[in-house]
């Protein structure tokens, strides 16, 4: 094998008393996509800031290209070749694309006076490179997440690159930008770039990389060739835990139906969305990423009502206007963005358990009863296992799955006959999302009707008694969970 | 071209200048006063202090930052000023007065540049404190009483005209002075920073993005105190040229405008979360304001509802920009979709 | 009117100051009458006075104060003030006169407590009387009721709300000044054509009472006259360079109009401003309250012909009659001659028994604008 790029072994580095890294190792070829995987928390990060410079670390040796270094400054990291891409892609949103490419050489140039001409000069020779076609003069907050990736890739070349760091760039793109992505990935892998890709997505870790490395709690577990591992063994590194494949059959459905919708109707968005939720059933809606999905959620729960069509509850047609009237017809949602829309995240953990019932905590007259609070939240945090040390903390300080329980907990607490979940287990790792599947089946087998709105279709096939498909703002397809498989979902989602 | 055009109405200010002339057609047909000589030159000489604080606000909203001391740095860099040529009796023109004025406002802004860049203090919080301490230096330390004498120098520059429109019917003669040309050249000046160097570019980046704008390579608390430096002297300058156009210092009568100098600058289309905005958008903001207020007797509206009504004008304006840039982002939303 | 719509926006910490002592007092004087209790007349409590009570003449108080050596303080706002630099003069002038014990006390910047702790330093020295021209009502009540009790005559100036004083004198009453404003531009104006008013803002007390008795003057005296009807008061907001603004935007709006009629010290300066510009000297004309020395220049060439004003050394004066006058237990009559100028039939306000009204306005013109000192 020829020399390696990137060759760093026995990593160690600690923050006060908390070991981040243990001992981890890492190894790229010049030209490969090596895939970088593990759950939050694992180190995957730390280790990139120490590879940027940004962390120095404690122990063990880097080599890049041959070369060993001892102390990497951001400055050197640069000049050595290595861009590391984040998730917030590090753009000015209020700048043209063009000048976001240019800046940094502008500014470098250590001339006092900006050169229009030659802005627009470097913009267009770094687009070219991957063959990405903007337009220079538009604002980068006016594009779409894929395109300030590209803006932030073209960036990156435009350093003489030769490893390109991804952090988890595909949380926030289609089905179809992830393609597009990955055609960049190989176009920049021909031109000599290695690419370190972070994910924890398994098929996706499949689809792009040669190679891997697990890391788990701040150690190595696995490195080697993709083609050797599989999704058992994947999981398995991830998380330490081995998970039976079983798909959910509803053991208590209800006779009538507990929610039913008919030719319900969003303008724009979707039109006639028919279909019947029994109690005890998980109902999976899949399909692409503005097929009306979302906003079918939102519709549900009173965020967007729907322009026609009916919501009929028990029998009834109800008017869902706002989410007030939805959370008095026992209808909850979780939303796609729990961080933004589900969450107090400067409050504790406690006050977002119990903010939906809070009308219910009082001693009558509009007094608050703290007794009846605590008793509620610790009843919540022992029933969803929720690992925090202390219900007072703020939610921030709990991991993206805990949040999500957080988030289940507060709807539960409402008494609910039907939960609507948008993407429950988005940014959620493994481990958890396997948690979340559980407590979902269990709450439908206790016979509250469920449904899962996701894009995620190991997920909807795994959970779900039946799978609606909607494409362009209709349904277009329904599967049992006896005859559903990824293949037909993809056919009717395209 | 058709770009060019589609980025134009998307942006806010040819909304801003379609009310400013909606507005002017009204008081036109109410008075017939509107677009004539006079009334043009009335404004315009009314907005020459004004126009000058909306720069500096301008810069400090851009960066993401916020000014709210600048009324009481002009007082008391043009009262200091003045004071000191009155005593030494000068009798030379008034390039002295705004030499020492410069200096002055770049001190007391360098105090707010420290502050909020070296030691990444908040702004609003930094320029509310200096501005309690501008006004007790001068009401504390200088015992500053309204001086109804200026040199003569500033006076002659306050109300030479620059312009004079005369109305024939009534003889009555508008003047525009020199001051005027400082609010111009204050404006060409900072507009090219801000569009053509380094410098002014990085104001833009760091209302953006300021980690990016320091990963970038910016000085990001060098390009904030120089920056702060930058709004005391415009600040000062406006100071002057107040002082210079109502022939007498009165310490006080700055005091309190920041708040509609906001208004007019975020009217303009200048985002309060930084980054966003133009010049031209920050001077019609600016310029519709100190309009509305001057074509109240104009409009015939009762003084008991003036308040109400200009209060109503800002509003309006703020919504009608507001809605416009959330729909020109739903409509980049959907262009970027289409796109993709 | 600019800075109420969003003043609230951010609070009123920022607009912090006014500026001391003189610009504030023509604006901020005599609010409106208050419910002052009903109070036995004073003398009552000055048990030591000697036997020159009944109703005496002011000389003779006077020259009892001066045998006694009563010892009187007068309190200034601030007494570096220019204002009160021409009081302290007044005070000073009575002692020369009269050789009575009376003296302006040092208080330094405007400050309310430190006004207060002043006011009860006096009362621990046991002074005799105490004139108090007041920066905070409410505080100094307070302590004047110390004063009170401890059986010092109290005697205030433009602190018409105040309980705990034996008597609070004015210098006129709002509808005789608001008269006086009217004379005088009636004067300019040549008694005829059309005028409007100009107040700080339509909220402000005693600048509304001003000119609601500036137009009923008018109406009643200068037939010639006539008060501009659609838009028969305009606000200056305290700022000259408003009042210029507006009164550009008057006279494009109005060609017939002649004149403004000003009650804050900053609208007849700042009009007077816009007539300048406009080449108007001559033709448009103004009046109102205005402090000499900022007007000098105006008044010389003739941009303006009068202004008004009372006089704060008079004020002094008076405030040091009336305290001995009390002294001497002299009793209190309408009308009340405290034998200063302005200030010699002195009456009642309205509804008071404590507030006394004078007429001390002044004129201030080309000729004695340079007499004033301040």
């Amino acid at each position: 094998m020829a020399q390696s790029l990137l060759k760093a072994e026995h990593i160690k580095i600690s923050f006060g008393n908390v070991h981040a890294l243990t001992d981890v190792s890492l190894e790229i070829q010049p030209g490969e996509i090596h895939c970088l995987a593990g759950e939050n928390g694992c180190g995957k990060s730390t280790l990139i800031k120490i590879i940027s410079g940004v962390y120095q670390r404690d122990g063990g040796t880097i080599e890049f290209d041959g070369k060993q270094l001892d102390k990497i400054t951001p400055i050197d990291s640069i000049n050595l070749g290595i861009q590391v891409i984040y998730q917030d892609f590090s753009l000015f949103p209020n700048l043209t694309v063009a000048e976001n490419l240019a800046l940094n050489t502008e500014v470098a140039s250590k001339k006092q006076l900006v050169s229009w001409k030659n802005v627009r000069k470097i913009a267009e020779e770094a687009v070219s490179r991957i063959h990405f076609d903007v337009d220079l003069d538009r604002k980068v907050e006016s594009l779409t997440v894929a395109q300030k990736q590209m803006v932030a890739i073209s960036r990156a070349l435009m350093f003489n690159a030769r490893l390109i760091i991804m952090d988890e760039p595909t949380t926030a793109l289609t089905k179809k930008e992830v393609d597009a992505l990955f055609q960049i990935i190989l176009q920049l892998k021909q031109q000599g770039i290695a690419i370190l890709f972070i994910s924890h997505k398994l098929n996706e870790v499949f689809e792009i990389s040669e190679r891997f490395t697990i890391f788990r709690n701040g150690e190595l577990v696995a490195t080697g060739n993709t083609k050797e591992l599989d999704d058992k063994k994947f999981t398995f590194y991830m998380t330490g835990r081995e998970f039976a494949d079983s798909k959910f059959t509803p053991k208590k459905l209800s006779d009538a139906p507990v929610m039913e919708l008919k030719d319900l109707t969003l303008n724009g968005s979707f039109e006639q969305v028919s279909f019947s939720l029994r109690g005890g059933e998980i109902l999976g809606i899949t399909g692409l990423l503005d097929s009306g999905r979302t906003e079918l959620a939102l519709s549900m729960f009173g965020i967007r009502p729907a322009d026609s069509g009916q919501i009929i509850r028990g029998g009834k047609p109800v008017r869902i206007g706002n989410p007030r009237d939805a959370i008095e017809n026992r209808i909850g949602l979780v939303p796609e963005d729990r961080l933004s829309e589900g969450l107090f995240l400067q409050r504790s953990i406690g006050d977002n358990i119990i903010i939906s019932e809070i009308d219910r905590l009082t001693k009558g007259k509009g007094i608050y009863d703290l007794e009846k609070r605590d008793r509620e939240i610790e009843r919540w945090v022992k029933e969803l296992e929720i690992k925090t040390g202390n219900p007072d903390n703020p939610v921030t300080t709990l991991s993206g799955g805990n949040q999500q329980r957080i988030v289940l907990a507060k709807w539960l607490a409402c008494n609910l006959d039907v939960l609507i979940l948008n993407g429950p287990t988005v940014g959620v790792d493994i481990g958890s999302k396997h948690d979340i599947h559980t407590i979902l089946q269990k709450l439908a087998n206790e016979g509250l009707g469920v449904i899962i709105i996701s894009d995620d279709l190991p997920e909807v096939i795994g959970n779900c008694s039946r799978v609606l498909v909607i494409k362009s703002g209709r349904i277009v397809a329904e599967y049992s969970s006896e005859e559903v498989d990824e293949k037909k979902i993809i056919d009717a989602m395209m | 071209m058709d770009k060019k055009v589609k980025r134009l109405l998307h942006s806010n200010e040819p909304y801003i200048f379609l009310i400013i002339l909606v507005f002017g057609i009204a008081v036109q047909i109410k008075s017939g006063q509107f677009f004539t000589g006079n009334n043009i030159v009335d404004l315009l000489s009314a907005l020459i202090v004004p126009g000058l604080f909306a720069i500096g606000e301008f810069l400090a909203l851009i960066a993401g930052g916020i000014d709210v001391s600048f009324p009481a740095l002009a007082s008391l860099a043009a009262y200091a000023t003045t004071k000191l040529l009155l005593d030494m009796d000068y009798e030379g023109n008034v390039v002295a007065a705004f030499a020492i004025a410069i200096l002055i406002g770049a001190v007391f802004g360098a105090v707010n540049g420290f502050f909020i860049g070296y030691l990444n203090l908040n702004a609003m919080i930094v320029t509310l404190g200096t501005s309690s301490i501008f006004q007790g230096i001068m009401q504390g330390t200088l015992r500053a009483q309204q001086l109804s004498a200026i040199p003569p120098g500033m006076k002659n520059f306050g109300t030479t005209a620059f312009i004079v429109a005369q109305n024939r019917q009534s003889g009555i003669t508008s003047v525009l002075p020199y001051t005027f040309l400082i609010l111009g050249a204050v404006f060409l000046i900072i507009a090219f920073m801000l569009r053509y160097t380094i410098f002014g570019r990085g104001i833009y980046a760091l209302g953006g993005n300021p980690i990016s704008a320091h990963a970038a390579g910016f000085h990001v608390k060098r390009t904030k105190f120089l920056m702060y430096i930058i709004i005391g002297v415009i600040a000062s300058m406006s100071g002057i040229c107040r002082v210079c156009m109502m022939q007498q210092m009165h310490p006080t009568n700055m005091l309190g405008m920041e708040m509609n100098i906001i208004a007019g600058v975020v009217l303009g289309g200048v985002a309060l979360t930084g980054g966003a905005g133009t010049m031209i958008g920050c001077m019609l903001g600016t310029f519709l304001i100190v309009m509305v207020q001057n074509s109240m007797i104009l409009l015939g509206i009762p003084t008991t509802w003036s308040n109400v009504f200009v209060g109503l004008v800002i509003v309006a304006g703020v919504a009608i920009s507001a809605y416009q840039s959330n729909r020109s982002a739903k409509q980049a939303g959907r262009h970027a979709k289409e796109a993709a | 009117m600019k800075k109420k719509v969003l003043a609230g926006l951010l609070s009123a910490g920022m607009v912090l100051s006014l500026l001391a002592g003189c610009a504030a007092a023509p604006g901020g004087a005599a609010p409106a009458p208050a419910a002052a209790e009903a109070e036995a007349p004073a003398g009552d409590d000055t048990a030591e006075a000697p036997a020159t009570g009944g109703a005496g003449s002011i000389d003779d108080a006077l020259k009892a104060a001066a045998d006694a050596q009563w010892e009187i303080a007068v309190v200034p706002k601030d007494s570096t003030n220019p204002w009160f630099v021409r009081m302290k003069a007044g005070v000073d002038e009575i002692v020369e006169d009269t050789g009575v014990n009376a003296y302006q006390v040092d208080t330094g910047t405007i400050d309310a407590t430190h006004q207060a702790q002043q006011v009860e330093d006096l009362i621990a020295q046991g002074v005799d009387a105490i004139c108090v021209v007041p920066v905070d009502i409410e505080s100094m009540d307070t302590v004047l009721k110390k004063a009170k009790d401890a059986g010092i005559v109290v005697v205030t100036h433009e602190g018409a709300d105040l309980k705990n004083v034996d008597y609070d004198i004015e210098a006129f009453s709002n509808e005789g000044y608001g008269a006086f404003i009217m004379d005088n531009l009636a004067e300019a104006m040549g008694e005829e054509g059309l005028y409007t008013t100009m107040v700080a803002s339509l909220t402000n007390g005693s600048h509304n009472e001003w000119a609601d008795a500036g137009v009923a003057h008018q109406k009643e005296k200068y037939p010639n006259m006539t008060l501009l009807e659609e838009n028969p008061r305009v606000e200056s907001d305290d700022n000259g360079d408003v009042a210029y603004n507006v009164a550009k935007e008057l006279i494009k709006t109005y060609p017939d109009l002649k004149g403004i009629m000003g009650t804050s010290s900053f609208d007849a300066p700042g009009v007077a401003r816009a007539i300048e510009e406009l080449g108007l000297k001559d033709k448009f004309f103004t009046s109102g309250t205005g402090m000499p020395a900022d007007n000098a220049e105006l008044l010389k060439s003739g941009t303006v012909k009068s202004l008004t004003l009372w006089d704060p050394a008079i004020a002094g004066k008076a405030m040091v009659a009336f305290a001995a006058k009390l002294l001497a237990g002299q009793e209190i009559s309408e009308p009340l001659d405290l034998g200063q100028e302005g200030y010699d039939a002195m009456t009642l306000r309205d509804g008071s028994s404590t507030v006394f009204e004078g007429e001390g306005w002044v004129v201030i013109d080309a000729d004695n604008v340079d007499s004033f000192g301040f």
